[in-house]
Parts: C-alpha cells; structure tokens; sequence
C-alpha cells in the first residue's frame, strides 16, 4: 500500500517542500531509502525502527521502499524521520489515511519514540502550503512564527499516534516565557569618557555607517562594539522574519517569544573559517556569521589576527548585501545586510602612535598592517583612534548618555533617511547627495582643500559627504550639510592604519 | 693543535689584478693624472710576497689630513679614486669578515703585523694566544678568496679606511677604541671640518623629526658637517635637513654593511649621502644589520664627533650608548629640551637635569663650538611665521593640542568642547599650516 506524506527539507536558508512516499509490499522483508539523502538522512531507517518498536508499534516484515521527492533536491538532516514513520503507519494501515489528510510532519526521532527538535523549523514550515503542521514540542514557538500554518505539537511518538487516531486531544502548544531580556544588555551609560568613541558609534547606528575602532588593549573597544545593537531600532516585518528564518536556520535558539525582533550581534573569533563567516559547509549549506549577522551587527575583534582572506571574502557582500555561496552540488543566496564593526590593535604590542611606546620592529608592525588590505579599509566610513580613558574619568566623572537617550536620537535620524527613500544614510546613491545633502559654501571649501592636497579620493569625498548628512540629522540641522558635519565626518575618518606601508 | 698547512697563499699578486684599467670600478674613473698615491707597481709583486707598500709602523698615520688627493667635484660614490689591485686595505677587509672579530681583536692585529703579515698569521693559526679562536679563524680564513674578496670591495665602489694605513682618519687613529678598519661609501675628506652628530630616537615624535631637520640644516648651512646614524626618525631627519642645505657634506655610519641599506625605506637617503658626503660603516660588506652592532657603531659616531646633540630618546634608548661614549672622550652633549609629558623626550629631558647644555637650535651648538657668539634665537615668535593667526577657538584648540602628539579624543578631552567644534578648528588649523594629522594622530607644527 502506498502513502504520500508531506514535509520539508532545508536549502541555505530556504525550505523546499518534499514529499515523502512510502509504499509497502509482500516480498523479502527489507528497507530501502532513495531521493539523494544525505548521510544523516539515510539513518532515519534505524532510528524509525528502533522509535516505532520502542513506542509499541509495529514494525513491517514486508518489502518497504521509501522515497524522497523531488528525486533532484538534497535532503539534509534527521527532519524527515518523523514523516517517514507516519508515512509507515499509514501505509501499513495502523492509521487512516484520513487521519493525515492536510497535515505536514518535521522532526527527528529519538530511540525511544521521543520527538526532537530539527535546525530551519521557520523556513521548512514556511515552504509548505498545508492546513496544519506537526512539529516536536521544542520547535512549536518557531513554528508558530510563520503564522498562516496551524501548527500541531508532540512530544512522543505514541502520543502523537494517539491524536492522530482521535483517542486523545492535541495538547496546546507550550506558551512561551514572558521574559523581556533586553535588561540585560549593555548600556551606554557605563562607558565613562570616550566622547569621540561614543559620537562615533551613534553616528555609525544612525548612518548604517561601517565602523573602525583602533587602540591599544584596554581602550574600550570592545565594550564600545557591544553596545552597538542596542542603538539600533528594533527589527520589524520582514527584516524581523528575514532574521528569524536565517537564526532558524544555523540551528540556533530563537528568542522566547519566536520572532527575532533585536538585531543580532554576532562576534566571530578570529580563528572562524572563511565557510563559517560566509556560509557554505559540507554537511549542508549553512549561513555563515556575516548572514546570521543580517539587519544586526558583526563584530570582528583583533581584525587584524583574521587571515586576510577571511577578510577579503567580505568584501563582496558588504557591497551587495547577500551573498552568493556556490558548491559543486548546489548555489545558494544568503541575505547579509550587516553592520561591520572592526577592532584592531595598532600593531602586534598594541602601543604604537606617535607617543612612541610601540616595542615592535618596523617589519612585525608592517606585516601586522598588511592583513587589513586597502580595499577592505575603504569600507569603513568611521575610523576612529580610542585611546586608554584618564583614571579620572574612570572612578568618577559623570555617567554618559543612557542607550534609550541616544537610540531616540538614532531613530529620528534614520526616519529621516528614510524619507529619502533609503534605509540609513549609508545606502545614499552618489547621484543623489548634491539633492539630499547640499553643502553650504563654507563646507564645499573644506572638501575643496582635502581634495586638492590630495588627502580625499573622489570614492571618500562621496562617503565623507554620507557621514556628514548623518552628523547634520543626528544634529536635527536642516537640508544643509554645514562646515561643522563635514569637518567631523573627516575627523572620523583617519587613516588609523597606514593602508600601504612605504617599503 | 693541529697545524694546518695555509691553504690560500696569499703571494704573489696576480698581474691581472694590478692592472688599473681591469679593476677601475667605473669607466672614466680616477681621473687623469694616475692611479691613487699609492698604486701599484706595474707588473711587480715583490718578491717573497711581503707588502709592496710598506705598512706605517704601528700607530696613527701622520697628520690629520687624509693623503687621499680625491679627485675635485668627482664625488659619486662608484668614482672615487679607489685604489686598483690587491693592496693591504684588502687583506684588512678580509680579516674584518673573520667571525669573531670585533674592533679590538682587529686594531690588535694591526698594531702586532702588517696586514698582509697578520692574514698570513691567520691562516697558519697563529694568529691569537687562545688557540680555540686562532683555529676558528684559520678554518674560516681558508674558505676566503682574498683578491675575489677585494674585486667585489673595488665593483661595489666601496673603499677601506684601514687601521694604521694611510687614509685613516686622525681624530680615530688617537681614540682609545679606533675601528681596526672603516668601509666607505663617498668622499673621505667630508671628514675634514667641524663635526656635531644629531642623534635620536628612531620612534621620534613630529616635534623631534622637525627639531632634527632644521638643526641638520642650519648646522649643514652654517660649514658644520653632520654625523649620524641614517636610521629612520631623528636620525634620517638630520641628515636629510643637512642634504637640504646643500653645504658642508653630511657623514653617516651606518650599523650594517654600506651595501645593505636599513631600513629600506631610507633606501634614496642613504644614496644621497653616499653621493653628496661620506657613508661610514665598521661592518663588512652584506652584513646584517644585527642589534649589537648599533651600539658599537654609536662610539663611532660619537669619536667623529666634537659635540653630541641629542633630539629625542626614550629613557632606554640606543642614544645613552652614544652619549656615554661621548662623555668617555670628552666631548659636549646637548640635549633638545622636550614635553615632560612626551615619553620620546624622558631622556634628553634627564640630560638636561643632569646639567648638559640645552639645544634649542643651531646657534645654541655654534656657540658650543665656538663658531657663534649670538644668543640663541629660540623662544621668540619666528618673524617670517606667514601663517595666517589662529581664531579665538582655533587658540583654544591648539593651546589643548600643545606640544605632544594627541587623538582627536585627547584633544576634546583637554579642551572640553564638542567633537564637531574641535574638527572645525583643527581643520582650520591644518589648513593654516599649524598642525598635522598621521594615522588619526595630531601633533602640532612649528614655525617654519
């Protein structure tokens, strides 16, 4: 007898709907498993035994031939397990096939019959187009987020038989805690001095403007970057279920009430992998860190003990804002609109700048400024030097702005970008500056001198020109950028690493 | 102890080598007129292989003045009168490549044996009372080519200040640690004349690069040759200021070989000092540049040197070994006083409590050498200062600013005003010519 189960499977960050076809006839007693599973799919047989037969069902001594369709796609992960086993049992005839009828299984199974949570529930659930969902218990809150799908939960095989078969009520889905974590963030009241720091970072919150933090160890770099996420606004619509999906899919715990609504911060050690910072991966396409930093922020401390062609694989989507994983199997899109924030040392010992404290050779620094290449600087519209805070700021010396302070300001400059039609001021198309962001004469003749000394390419004067609009809103100036904003933008924007040391 | 049999004789000359059209180093070199004073005979080694040219019985050459007669205004450095075929100075290169030789076991060499003598006590294992180092030496000494050795000195344009041998300068034969021998790049008589060494910190602050230069300049403007190290910092700013002013030649030593430039980046520096004065090193040809030969070469510059400025130096730095080595010979140190807040000026500002005389510009170190009686200038506002004056703010921002390197946040620190007003004003004042920005740093500029 035959049975066709619907389901889903996980490309990237995307789910593809697969139907599950088991079909059960006299013959040799045995178990085949085609439609290209991967590796861990291909163990679902001996874990669908083992559940059933733990969950007092019985198993087949007949010819049982499974098949995954689409035959072309690649099935990943234990999700198929508990489709299988339903599709099993229907086509054994333990359950009614009207019992099914409309109704998606995902989940993995344990040995003893226990249903267990599965990577990319959001985007699976999202891609199939039935009435309702079952899902293991764990997994109901991520289900739940994608809204048009009842979702159904179990959490053992033997229960989930027995609402199937209408003995029993579908219990209700666990209601999630009503923490509200976002106390515990960091806040930018404890960063004492640092009012460059500070000014940078707002700006940079506001503007969707890359930032560069160079200093010695114990500048506050870090702690600076930290507190990054919480000036940005609060993901909404899409951008929100973009981030879901995306967490979802690396396999992460999603926030208790499902949907990610804070944007992300993600802080890569400098040892990750270009395939972890990018995505990619040879057990399935997983989003790297730069995806699962979308709408949020991507922390690179120590950037300069990255290799550098870690580095320079980020320059393409910082561009494109996706980017584009292609294997021999398979091509997949990630989303990866994120919020650069670098931390480097300026050389290995970390004390150098023109006091002189630095203790490296000439060759150590210059090898030390090599990782970080040109190109990969240019993106950064903020390059700020932070130096140790005095000790008097430290132990006394009044708390700085709160993050709510500083994020209302934030949010009003971004409603301004987006009256241009952008979504921060950093997306601002070059043809469009001398409209939005017009300069007053006394700004023009600043610009003028840095162009004609040499120290501004014609690409910095356009991101100069950026920052500067984002300073005037910031400021709630008017349509004019004014001599102040221009002169800051430049100031934020040192050449903190010699990006060419001369020979 | 095993008795070698010499396995490189030094005897006899090949003729080849003794002649001056094969060995000039350039075509059209030496000038008319003949070889240098002491060329060789034509085609005569002398018999039984002893110096054809007699060495000067230990001690200093007579007289201060180099018998050179370098050619006038024929200064590039592969064209100098360099003297063809295998002459001592060769034989005393080949001894400065031994390992192990230092300055003292080399200038004991040359006051025991004639340097063609004292190669031939070499390769027989005679050479020193330790056996362990007279067998090093002889086995290291077996593997050199002495007249390969020599074409390379005479294709590379590098000629050899001997120890004992003509040609040597005075002022170091009388030192109580002379170099056993000197490579040279250049024009030995730039050696002629007033003597003052700039010295510094290599990680020197704007104030201390700029202070080099001018005091390099105007010291060089004024017929005051200038002895430095050619290293980056304080040290290539001198004599990069006394190649500006075009007069008296500037004299570096150097701590590697004269044809292994360090660091690179002072690569057309060190061409144009070769080129307009004189490149001094104790170093053999390729060496490294190694951290204890920045030490020694330090005494080198400080025995060239009648006074010792010192611009900028870290309270450890490389600059005490020169300045103690100028208090053991005697001669003036002066100290450019600095910020007490600026670690690059620690020491110069400990020399100046110690009681050194201060060096606030060029006139200060004429007057130490006696060639001024004027006060010193500095202090008062430059006359010539064309920068347009600073605006109320402007002031306010540069007063915060002061004479140390700070980062933009230092400065809105110090001046308690908001980020934007302090870029207006510090982009003002950089336009103005009264300050500069590197690598997010900014320092203030000083007249001129």
């Amino acid at each position: 007898m035959l049975a066709t189960i619907p389901s889903a499977t996980l490309l990237g960050v995307e789910g593809r709907r697969v139907a599950v076809e088991v079909h059960v006839s006299s013959g040799l007693p045995g178990f085949t498993l085609v439609g290209h599973p991967d590796p861990v799919c291909r163990e679902a047989r001996d874990r669908v035994r083992a559940a059933l037969l733990s969950s007092g069902l019985p198993w087949p001594t007949k010819r049982v031939t499974v098949n995954l369709a689409p035959g072309m796609l690649r099935k990943v992960g234990p999700g198929l397990d508990l489709p299988i086993a339903v599709g099993l049992m229907v086509a054994t005839g333990e359950l009614e096939p009207e019992a099914v009828a409309g109704c998606a299984f995902v989940g993995e199974l344990g040995l003893d019959g226990s249903l267990r949570r599965v990577p990319g529930i959001v985007p699976m659930v999202g891609a199939l187009d039935v009435r309702a969902v079952v899902v293991p218990v764990d997994c109901a809150a991520e289900a739940a987020v994608v809204g048009r799908v009842r979702v159904r939960v179990a959490e053992r095989l033997s229960e989930l038989v027995a609402c199937l078969r209408g003995h029993e009520p579908w219990p209700e889905p666990p209601r999630p805690p009503d923490v509200a974590c976002s106390a515990l963030r960091p806040d930018l009241a404890d960063v004492r001095g640092q009012p460059v720091g500070r000014t940078a970072l707002e700006i940079s919150a506001a503007g969707g403007h890359h930032l560069l933090l160079s200093g010695p160890p114990g500048s506050g770099k870090t702690m600076l970057a930290r507190r990054l996420p919480g000036l940005l606004p609060a993901l909404e619509g899409d951008d929100a279920l973009v981030a879901t999906t995306i967490r979802s899919a690396a396999g992460e715990a999603l926030p208790p009430g499902g949907l990610v609504v804070e944007p992300p911060f993600r802080a890569p050690h400098h040892g990750a992998s270009s395939v972890a910072l990018i995505g990619g991966g040879t057990a399935w396409m997983r989003p790297g860190e730069i995806s699962q930093a979308h709408r949020g922020v991507l922390f690179l401390d120590e950037m300069a003990e990255f290799p550098r062609m870690v580095l320079d694989a980020l320059r393409q989507p910082l561009e494109e804002g996706v980017v584009r994983v292609s294997r021999a199997r398979s091509s997949v899109t990630f989303p990866a609109r994120f919020l650069l924030v670098g931390a480097t040392n300026p050389c290995p010992c970390g004390e150098a700048g023109p006091e002189g404290r630095c203790r490296c050779s000439d060759a150590a620094r210059e090898r030390y400024n090599r990782r970080l290449s040109g190109p990969l600087l240019d993106r950064f519209d903020l390059r700020v030097v932070v130096s140790r805070p005095d000790v008097a700021h430290l132990l006394g010396g009044p708390p700085g702005e709160s993050t709510a302070v500083v994020a209302a300001r934030v949010a009003a400059a971004r409603e301004r970008a987006r009256s241009r039609g952008v979504g921060c001021n950093a997306e601002l198309p070059a043809a469009l500056l001398d409209e939005v962001a017009p300069l007053t004469p006394a700004a023009a003749s600043v610009l003028e001198h840095r162009l004609r000394v040499g120290a501004l390419s014609g690409r910095g004067l356009h991101r100069v020109r950026r920052v500067a609009r984002t300073i005037a809103d910031l400021a709630g100036a008017g349509e004019l950028v004014d001599e102040g904003h221009v002169c800051l933008a430049l100031g934020l924007r040192a050449e903190v690493v010699p990006a060419e040391v001369a020979a | 102890m095993n008795e070698r049999p010499p396995t490189c004789d030094p005897a006899p000359y090949d003729p080849a080598l003794c002649d001056p059209a094969l060995c000039d180093p350039a075509p059209g070199g030496p000038a008319p007129g003949g070889p240098a004073p002491y060329g060789p005979v034509p085609g005569g080694p002398a018999p039984g292989g002893s110096a054809p040219y007699g060495p000067v019985p230990g001690g200093p050459a007579p007289g201060g003045s180099a018998p050179y007669a370098p050619v006038p205004g024929d200064l590039a450095p592969t064209a100098v009168g360099l003297e063809p075929g295998l002459v001592p100075e060769g034989f005393v290169a080949a001894l400065a490549g031994l390992p192990g030789m230092g300055h003292r076991r080399l200038v004991a060499l040359l006051r025991r044996w004639p340097p063609e003598d004292a190669w031939r006590q070499v390769l027989g294992g005679r050479a020193d009372d330790d056996p362990g180092l007279a067998d090093l030496w002889c086995r290291a000494a077996a593997d050199v080519d002495v007249e390969e050795l020599w074409r390379r000195h005479l294709r590379a344009g590098v000629g050899v200040l001997a120890f004992g041998r003509p040609g040597y300068p005075a002022v170091l034969a009388d030192d109580h640690q002379p170099p056993g021998v000197l490579f040279r790049r250049g024009d030995p008589s730039a050696l002629d004349g007033r003597r003052v060494g700039i010295v510094g910190t290599r990680r020197c602050t704007r104030y201390g690069r700029e202070l080099a230069h001018e005091l390099g300049r105007d010291l060089a403007a004024a017929g005051v040759r200038v002895v430095s190290g050619l290293a980056a910092g304080v040290d290539g700013a001198a004599h990069a200021g006394a190649l500006v002013a075009g007069a008296a030649p500037p004299i570096a030593v150097v701590g590697s070989g004269v044809d292994v430039v360090y660091p690179r980046r002072n690569a057309q520096l060190w061409a144009d000092v070769a080129a307009a004065g004189l490149l001094l090193s104790e170093a053999p040809l390729g060496a490294a540049p190694e951290a204890w030969r920045f030490p020694v070469r330090n005494r080198v510059i400080a025995a060239l040197s009648e006074v010792v400025v010192v611009v900028e130096s870290h309270i450890r730095g490389g600059s005490r070994y020169t300045v103690e080595a100028a208090a053991d010979r005697s001669r003036t140190v002066m100290a450019v006083p600095g910020s007490v807040r600026n670690p690059a000026s620690a020491y110069t500002n400990a020399l100046l409590a110690d009681g050194c005389p201060p060096a606030r510009d060029a006139t200060d170190v004429l007057v130490a050498l006696g060639l001024s009686t004027a006060g010193s200038g500095a202090g008062a506002e430059a006359p010539g200062d064309q920068r347009p004056s600073p605006g109320p703010i402007e002031s306010d921002v540069l007063d915060a600013l002061g004479w140390e390197p700070a980062s933009l946040e230092g400065v809105v620190l110090r001046s308690a005003r908001s980020p934007a007003e302090v870029m207006v004003a510090l982009a003002h004042l950089e336009r103005d010519g009264w300050v500069t920005s590197t690598h997010g740093w900014w320092e203030r500029v000083g007249h001129g």
